[in-house]
């Protein structure tokens, strides 16, 4: 349950945020690595499940912050600061989508900063008593063969699906990210669904 | 309905995206359609199957490999030349001011007058300076006053008299100015807007969204693009919690038509310190408790919220709502 420290720390990223905002289009180096370490962990979590990889999520987050940080003065505090940045984000991640599609890399593992495959399903904790190395192997297989079902989808269709599926967003606001509209948002959403079932269906 | 547009409204409800008056329509094609039911159980599937490629925190390592190489880079890049620094700024205040046009039109008044005055007082003071080295000087023009420093504006010359320990000051005055009008008075809402966001006083703040958020709870005009903005600001980035209470009950009459006041609402109950604006941000979204993003937030805060008794009000509010499948 929270404690008082966390309504210190709800306080601590709320009020000031503004204020750093503020002195980081004024300039202020401190300002702007405080907003970073604000929304570090969120944007390497969505880089990294998108690409799969730590290298290519590291480039993420380098050019998205560099990014924020050459053109902080044009935001105008008509959105959250959270969406501002989600839009940087999935636009690079989009054409990191891309590129990959162009050079035929499908990743189908995740791996680490020097090209080891990181077991996914290891950091997912099982709490059955029956749980056994057999299923671990069997539900490590199915995890490889969702992210090669999802390798399978296109970029757009792929963003829209981690947006709306693993973080939640509203189709609005997926739409708002992408630069398009919420009806062309839920219609990707709609054709990724219907190829991720076609390809999964002998997995049920 | 028909069977593919009842496919889509699957994958949407499934989502949590499909509007409530339509939940019940799909209902009842479902009840009467085997292949649609299929199409359902498919979709649910499908996303147990996705959970099975589950979002991971960053490891630490990661984290910290990133930051190091941003700060690299960030301590490489050229600082930014006074032009590009000058060049931002005024970007700045221009986008501030289109929003804003009675409050540019003031300062522009302003402006030029201080620049004819400035420019007038240059004048007399280089036909008054008679031959001297161009170093600074610092003599005395009138007896020192007593100046509150929140009344100057800035300090434009500094000149003393030579062998001596009197000093000249030059110095540029605010001059406070006043305007009276009603609230309908598009001038005195800038005005408060401006103050809603500017003021260095928690109390000036208080005064100006109180008076914002009585124009929108009375009904007047209160536009997305100007006053409703100015609230959920407010809401949402003021540091006093007496502030942002009058932002939220500003608010309140708009959050069945209106999504970004909604969502600001959603944000205020998840992140607010504090727990009476939680509270009554609860009340505020009670007559959209059946809107399924309401109810997936009050489902967190039932379950996290540090005060017992919001977690208690939030139950009670999901156990009203009709059940949503």
């Amino acid at each position: 349950m929270d404690g008082p420290n966390r309504a210190q720390e709800r306080l601590e990223v709320r009020a000031p945020e503004m204020e750093l905002i503020k002195q980081a289009q004024a300039g202020s180096r401190a300002a702007f690595d405080a907003l970073v370490r604000q929304y570090e962990q969120q944007v390497l979590r969505l880089a990294l499940h998108l690409t799969g990889s730590e290298h290519d999520a590291e480039d993420i987050y380098q050019e998205a912050f560099l990014k924020a940080f050459r053109y902080i003065g044009n935001f105008r505090f008509e959105c959250s600061f959270y969406t501002w940045i989600y839009r940087i984000v999935t636009n690079l991640c989009l054409d990191q989508l891309r590129r990959r599609k162009t050079r035929r890399e499908d990743q189908a593992v995740l791996l680490d900063h020097s090209g080891d495959e990181i077991d996914l399903l290891a950091s997912v904790s099982d709490n059955r008593s029956f749980s056994n190395p057999a299923r671990e192997l069997d539900r490590k297989q199915l995890g490889e063969k969702i992210q090669a079902a999802l390798g399978k989808l296109t970029p757009r269709e792929r963003m829209v699906f981690e947006l709306k599926h693993y973080q939640g967003l509203r189709l609005r606001t997926i739409g708002e990210m992408l630069n398009t509209t919420e009806e062309t948002a839920k219609n990707t959403l709609f054709r990724a669904t219907k190829k991720l079932r076609t390809q999964l269906a002998g997995l049920r | 309905m028909n069977c593919e547009l009842a496919h889509e409204k699957i994958v949407l409800a499934a989502y949590g995206e499909l509007p409530d008056d339509q939940i019940h329509e799909l209902d009842r094609h479902l009840t009467a359609c085997y292949d649609c039911r299929e199409q359902r159980e498919q979709v649910l599937a499908l996303r147990t199957l996705a959970a099975m490629y589950p979002v991971v925190e960053p490891p630490a390592n990661l984290v910290a490999r990133s930051r190091i190489r941003l700060e690299e880079a960030l301590d490489a890049l050229p600082p930014k030349r006074w032009y590009e620094r000058l060049s931002t700024r005024l970007v700045n205040n221009v986008a501030s001011l289109q929003a804003a046009p009675v409050a540019s039109v003031l300062l522009l008044v302003a402006g030029m007058g201080a620049g004819s005055l400035g420019g007038y007082e240059y004048a007399q003071g280089r036909a008054a300076h008679t031959a001297l080295r161009p170093a600074l000087r610092i003599t005395a023009a009138q007896p020192a006053a007593n100046v509150a420093p929140a009344d100057v504006a800035s300090i434009s010359s500094i000149v003393q008299q030579p062998n001596s320990d009197i000093v000249e000051v030059r110095y540029n005055q605010l001059v406070p100015q006043r305007m009276q009008g009603s609230l309908d008075d598009p001038a005195i809402r800038q005005l408060l807007m401006m103050a809603s966001e500017d003021a260095a006083s928690a109390g000036i703040r208080d005064d100006s969204v109180g008076l914002l958020a009585a124009e929108c709870r009375a009904g007047h005009s209160c536009n997305p693009a100007g006053i409703r903005d100015a609230l959920m600001v407010a809401l949402r980035y003021d540091r006093n919690e007496g502030v942002r209470e009058k932002a939220l009950k500003g608010l309140e009459p708009y959050v069945a038509e209106d999504m970004r006041v909604r969502d600001a609402i959603l944000e205020a109950l998840l992140n607010d310190s504090d727990a009476r604006i939680r509270s009554e941000a609860i009340s505020i979204l009670e007559p959209v408790e059946a809107d399924t993003t309401v109810r997936q937030v009050l489902s967190t805060v039932a379950t996290s919220d540090q005060n017992p008794q919001i977690r208690n009000v939030s139950r009670e509010v999901l156990s009203r709502a009709p059940e949503i499948q």
